[in-house]
């Protein structure tokens, strides 16, 4: 089937460089920003609101996730910095509508008491794709975004193993909710990252490289919560097929 | 523990495995998918050395298909999240099979060490070039003489002779003695450097090369539109198929015309594992990639390093430790069919 044997010369002549830049400050380039950017300071600041509503499920470690949230206010106003800086305003509508979904998704669960679909949703699926995102986004990101991008998964890191630790603590009794909570929502990333493809290829991010980080990051969480690769590949193929 | 990373030969073939390993969403999704899906671990084993030694391993399939190699990014994103996982999952030796070496050196991946927030430790991995060399040598030196070949008068062409286990094999060769080493491979500089370097050897094309061979090492990946003459090849001649992936045999099948699965080793017991049945090997349970065998090699001796590593690094001191190693262990090079021999007396115990 394959056309095995012609690969060799195939590679050679296609061997990447390294990440090329974009021009930051063609207009093409702060109209796709404008999005892209905007999704991000919406993304933080949901995950503000988010960690402080777990809180209300989970009191005795309000405290713990009030300290979360604050970091994510602290990460917005640096991703705003950068709108500043490179002159673009961010299109806070488009970011609004565009996380609705998700939105909806967690306030239903928050107002079912259901803590485990609101870590998973905040927690896990939007700190995982959060860390994929800047990671892809750290090498073709403008100087100025680009430092700031770096601290702030460094500190997403520390959101996503919160969420870990607490489910895979709890996994016995959560398992059931977690796999009907990803069945819900998993297709729902799938979907908003179809909906910024084209504005992020602008910004030199490729859609199959942020969907391949992003699973492998959710997996590795998942493996991390005590999933086996068996249950994780199907809980995966949620976001993969159809 | 040692781990080895591999990917399926075709598309076609991973999604039956992926069936078969209980992996039924995937078996269903189409190429974009597999193209976006992270590695996986499917399977842990142990095996135990001839000596007794117990080592436990793990089999990474880096959900790499041949029909991903045309998307460079995609390949290469495959190869380095396969290696980061096989480093998360605390792996201490992970050899790269198939086209993942061989991508890994083709792209120069040495210079992306960190993927996402792992910075990848070399020292974790190895190509397992060193232990193939040694095996195809072996090969070599075992199975001319059952042909009747005489290896200190023969002419042993050498095809990919400028690459990591071409160069190797042509020292080695140089050291045992051979009747003329016939140097080929597509790019001429690097041949002429190592034509200098060994003070021997003939330069030639493939097409003068063929007929004046007694044996061919074959370590290059064969091109598709290579068409042999098999009416003008010597006879007999042993032709080692040491390339990836392995399609030698329908090329050059003619009487008298030998071709032996090159780099491939067989272990003394069966193994348990699963993952072989797909590498088309004819005794599963016991035979694989001399590659994926150094990892095993390593964990067994407590070599916890990278040691095959970087083009054109094999040292003969190295191949002669990981051929001891190999014996000790408990492999044995894969030989031609005794019963296809001509002489047959000759056949070692």
């Amino acid at each position: 089937m394959a056309t095995l044997t012609s690969t060799p010369e195939a590679l050679e002549a296609g061997t990447p460089s390294g990440a090329e830049l974009p021009d930051f400050s063609s207009e093409t380039y702060k109209d796709a920003y404008s999005r892209i950017n905007a999704i991000v300071i919406e993304g933080e600041q949901e995950a503000h609101d988010n960690y402080v509503a777990i809180g209300t499920l989970l009191p005795d470690q309000a405290e713990e996730l009030a300290k979360l949230a604050r970091m994510e206010l602290k990460h917005m106003k640096g991703f705003t910095a950068c709108a500043n800086n490179l002159g673009v305003t961010a299109d806070m509508p488009f970011a609004k509508e565009f996380f609705s979904p998700l939105h909806g998704n967690f306030q239903k669960a928050l107002a079912e008491g259901k803590v485990t679909t609101c870590l998973l949703i905040q927690a896990i699926l939007i700190e995982a794709f959060a860390i994929s995102a800047y990671h892809i986004y750290i090498p073709v990101a403008d100087p100025f975004a680009r430092k700031i991008t770096e601290g702030v998964v460094k500190d997403e890191y520390t959101h996503l193993n919160y969420g870990q630790e607490w489910l895979k603590a709890n996994l016995d009794h959560v398992r059931e909710e977690l796999e009907q909570a990803n069945r819900e929502n998993l297709p729902l990333v799938r979907k908003m990252l179809e909906q910024v493809a084209s504005d992020a290829a602008v910004l030199h991010m490729d859609q199959e490289d942020l969907m391949a980080d992003f699973l492998s990051s959710y997996q590795e969480a998942l493996m991390d919560i005590g999933f086996t690769g068996r249950e994780i590949a199907r809980m995966a193929a949620a976001a993969l097929v159809g | 523990m040692f781990g080895l990373i591999g990917h399926s030969t075709s598309f076609e073939e991973a999604r039956v495995k992926a069936r078969s390993l209980g992996y039924g969403e995937f078996a269903d999704g189409d190429l974009d998918m597999w193209c976006s899906a992270p590695p996986q671990l499917v399977e842990r084993v142990q095996v135990t050395s001839r000596t007794g030694k117990v080592i436990e391993g793990a089999y990474i399939d880096s959900v790499f298909v041949p029909e991903m190699l045309r998307r460079f990014k995609t390949a290469k994103r495959k190869v380095l999240k396969a290696m980061e996982l096989a480093q998360k999952s605390g792996i201490d030796i992970t050899a790269l099979g198939g086209f993942t070496s061989i991508i890994f050196e083709d792209m120069n991946l040495l210079r992306e060490e960190r993927v996402s927030a792992v910075e990848l430790d070399w020292q974790r991995f190895t190509t397992g070039n060193t232990h193939t060399a040694w095996v195809i040598c072996q090969q070599v030196e075992t199975n001319a003489p059952r042909l009747g070949i005489d290896l200190a008068r023969a002419k042993v062409a050498v095809v990919g002779a400028s690459g990591d286990i071409g160069s190797a094999v042509c020292r080695w060769l140089q050291r045992r003695g051979v009747g003329e080493l016939l140097l080929v491979a597509r790019r001429p500089q690097p041949l002429i450097d190592l034509q200098e370097s060994l003070g021997e050897g003939r330069i030639l094309d493939l097409a003068d090369a063929l007929p004046e061979a007694d044996v061919v090492v074959w370590v290059a990946s064969l091109p598709q539109s290579l068409q042999i003459d098999t009416g003008s090849l010597r006879k007999p001649c042993l032709m080692i198929d040491g390339g990836y992936p392995k399609n030698l045999d329908s090329k050059a099948a003619a009487p008298g015309v030998h071709v032996l699965k090159g780099g491939i080793v067989e272990f003394w017991q069966d193994i348990g594992w699963q993952m072989m049945e797909v590498a088309e090997m004819a005794k599963p349970q016991r035979q694989m990639f001399a590659c994926f065998a150094e990892a095993m090699l390593l964990d067994f001796e407590g070599i916890h390093t990278n040691f095959s590593w970087g083009r054109n690094n094999i040292t003969l001191d190295a191949m002669d430790l990981i051929g001891a190693a190999s014996l000790r262990h408990g492999f044995r090079s894969l030989e031609l069919d005794p019963a296809l021999a001509p002489s047959p007396s000759l056949a070692p115990a």
